[in-house]
């Protein structure tokens, strides 16, 4: 909310430009916005909560990222999260090495070498995998085993399901979810090379179709908003841009038609958004999500199937919010961020942590991440009635403006091309960055106020925190484990798997099932990610503002 | 002009002819810092050239090629990257003044601070980016060699 009342007027507006009145009356919700706030929860359009029983049937999901630095160091930190109340775990893999499918001996690492595990372990291999999932059930925990940037995808859900296997689990019975997010990949941090959208869409509707055959529970693939939104889209752009992205795959598997649209529209509902800071503004984004999903699906795709109707979302606290002055608080953040998820209704959240803005978190401050939600699931009530603010006058309004933005920037995208087109063409790139710009502005003439940054005079770090340091071994652990991959594996069985990869790729086959047999081999991250950039080729991030 | 990594940015709106070369030192990270700090340098008058992720040696290669007058490193890593970048300039003999901005712990910035390298954490204004950008490049006599 920025208000500019130093300047003498009363104008005050959300962070998404929506004017705010002082207070709001029955007039200023719209008919239709009253009609879908009285529908209970549970019923469509589903404005109001997924659930008719709400976290009283099912609590939210506990969801933290985590890992850094050796693949055991990530298995003693999700043992701890989940010893500490986690009821489900984010593999956060090493960007250098998972992000652009690159062995830690690939030259553009070994130029960076120090950097290597500090923001997720080193997993080369299905082999790195085992270790990482140590002492860790996979039978009993919703997981996900990372691979949010698209091209990374395929290897780490292969790498998680042969660990499953190697351990005689049916991935029928596996629950968990993907990400191959266009949002992480294109958007928020493209890696040095990335496949095309395009070959992105096409391999992410293989895992698809893949995970419709042998892992049914499981959601393959989940769009995440929150990189756009922590970028610079808006509440209804986020909105907008993810539906849109959302259309593009639904469309391709009608195109294809080898699996039913129901199906995988219940896959790809379960998606991701930010909430920040903007508490109202968020929480009607999210109820405001779950009725445009369902308009989408059944006037679009025709859709009946109440489980793929109502949306199920995951929610992580914008990481930008966290600020590097004076981050203790930052807790009173991540409680607020993740009280508006709860408010709005959501399936699972992931808070930051305090010292977010610093590295990764230390395990005092993930703890500390996870004990917010426990506080809020436990203590506070705010759980035991479903979507307690509706039918209020100011949220339906809100919820309604929202949403009819969110359906004219849905429009603009669609009539521009698409999602894939508005991402070639970097009109979402600079969409996001006139208002990263228009932000940092507002902090700077001071109409934003961030506590301790612009407002307290702080002395930057009265409490002590700094960063966490991580793993400093992760690059030579890594090393030595290559060398031992390459020397204990079967070599021309991986040569002969990542050949008919390649094949499988030109020849139009299913990616995902040729990625699945590489990692089986024990086929290196490095050696797929060869044979992705030999077919595939990379793509120019569209920088132009 | 073909930088690795292909990003430019747009034409300054006005210019005064000073050169910032601007490189993520990692190949971890989000964006939106660099692209909003190069973008207010650019509104600032700076020839911006947005190379992203490039590694230490093709930092030196393109700072001595493109004659920039400044270097703008976003560390989302280890200052141990950071140092090996300032050391590879100084191997090459280039002299161009570097700052720092990104999530860099304040120990980290301590040991760049002892470098001749200014840090700017998140929650940095825009306006104190700029005005050391200006005092940097200033100080830099090979600034003047292209002013129109």
């Amino acid at each position: 909310m920025t208000s500019s009342e130093a300047s003498g007027s009363s104008e005050v507006t959300t962070v998404s430009g929506i004017p705010l009145k002082v207070s709001y009356g029955p007039n200023d919700v719209p008919e239709t916005a009253a009609q879908a706030a009285a529908v209970l929860p549970g019923e469509a359009p589903y404005l109001r909560g997924a659930h008719a029983q709400g976290y009283r049937s099912k609590p939210w999901r506990i969801f933290q990222l985590s890992g850094f630095g050796n693949p055991e160091d990530e298995a003693e930190r999700i043992r701890y999260l989940l010893s500490k109340g986690g009821t489900g775990f984010i593999m956060e893999h090493d960007r250098m090495t998972g992000d652009h499918l690159y062995d830690v001996d690939h030259p553009e690492v070994v130029a960076r070498r120090e950097d290597v595990g500090i923001s997720g372990a080193v997993i080369l291999s299905a082999r790195d995998f085992e270790l990482a999932l140590t002492g860790i059930d996979q039978s009993k925990y919703f997981a996900h085993p990372g691979g949010g940037v698209s091209q990374h995808a395929a290897f780490a859900l292969a790498g998680y399901w042969t660990v499953a296997e190697r351990r005689g689990l049916e991935l029928h019975k596996l629950n968990g979810t993907g990400q191959a997010d266009f949002f992480l990949t294109y958007i928020g941090c493209p890696p040095l090379t990335q496949i095309p959208p395009a070959a992105a869409l096409r391999v992410n509707c293989d895992i698809v179709e893949y995970a419709a055959k042998v892992a049914p529970k499981w959601t393959p693939i989940s769009m995440a908003a929150y990189n756009g939104a922590d970028s610079g889209l808006n509440a209804y752009q986020e909105l907008a841009a993810l539906f849109a992205c959302c259309v593009s795959h639904l469309d391709e598997i009608v195109a294809r038609g080898n699996v039913p649209v129901e199906q995988v529209a219940y896959a790809l509902g379960g998606v991701s958004f930010r909430v920040a800071m903007d508490f109202f503004e968020d929480i009607c984004k999210l109820r405001v999500a779950r009725k445009m999903w369902h308009r989408l699906l059944t006037t679009r795709y025709g859709i009946t199937d109440p489980r793929a109707l109502s949306l199920r979302i995951h929610i992580v606290t914008a990481g930008s919010a966290m600020t590097y002055q004076e981050p203790i608080n930052n807790i009173v953040r991540g409680t607020v961020m993740g009280m508006a998820a709860v408010l709005g209704g959501v399936q699972s959240i992931g808070v930051s942590a305090y010292d977010e803005a610093l590295s990764v978190p230390s395990e005092q401050a993930h703890r500390q991440s996870l004990r917010v939600q426990q506080i809020l699931m436990h203590e506070t009530n705010i759980p035991a009635v479903v979507d307690p603010l509706g039918g209020s006058y100011f949220i339906e309004s809100l919820s309604a403006e929202l949403e009819e933005r969110a359906w004219a920037e849905f429009d603009r995208i669609l009539d521009n091309g698409g999602f894939i087109q508005s991402l070639e063409d970097g009109s979402l790139h600079r969409m996001a960055g006139e208002n990263a710009v228009a932000f940092q502005d507002s902090i700077t003439s001071g109409d934003r106020k961030i506590v301790g940054v612009n407002l307290g005079d702080s002395d930057g770090d009265p409490f002590g925190i700094d960063g966490f340091e991580g793993s400093l071994d992760a690059f030579e652990r890594g090393m030595a484990r290559l060398k031992d991959l390459r020397a204990s594996r079967d070599g021309r069985h991986v040569s002969r798997a990542l050949d008919r990869l390649a094949n499988t790729m030109r020849s139009g086959g299913n990616v995902m099932s040729g990625v699945m047999d590489a990692v089986r081999a024990d086929a290196s991250i490095g050696e797929v990610g060869d044979v992705y950039r030999e077919v595939f080729g990379s793509w120019k991030f569209p920088v132009d503002f | 002009m073909e930088v690795p990594g292909g990003l430019l940015t747009g034409e300054p709106v006005r210019t005064h002819g000073k050169r910032v070369l601007m490189a993520k030192t990692s190949l971890d990270g989000h964006w939106r810092g660099i692209n909003v700090v190069s973008r207010a340098l650019r509104d600032a008058g700076y020839e911006v050239i947005l190379a992203g992720m490039i590694n230490a040696d093709t930092i030196a290669r393109v700072a001595g090629d493109e004659d920039v007058d400044l270097i703008g490193l976003n560390v989302g890593g280890r200052v141990e990257v950071v140092e090996r970048i300032l050391d590879t300039l100084a191997s090459e003999a280039i002299t161009v003044p570097v700052f720092a901005g990104g999530t860099i712990p304040h120990y980290a910035a301590d040991r760049l601070a002892a470098r001749g390298v200014e840090c700017f954490p998140p929650g940095s204004t825009l306006e104190a980016i700029v005005e050391a950008a200006d005092r940097l490049t200033a100080a830099d006599p090979a600034a003047s060699d292209h002013t129109p």
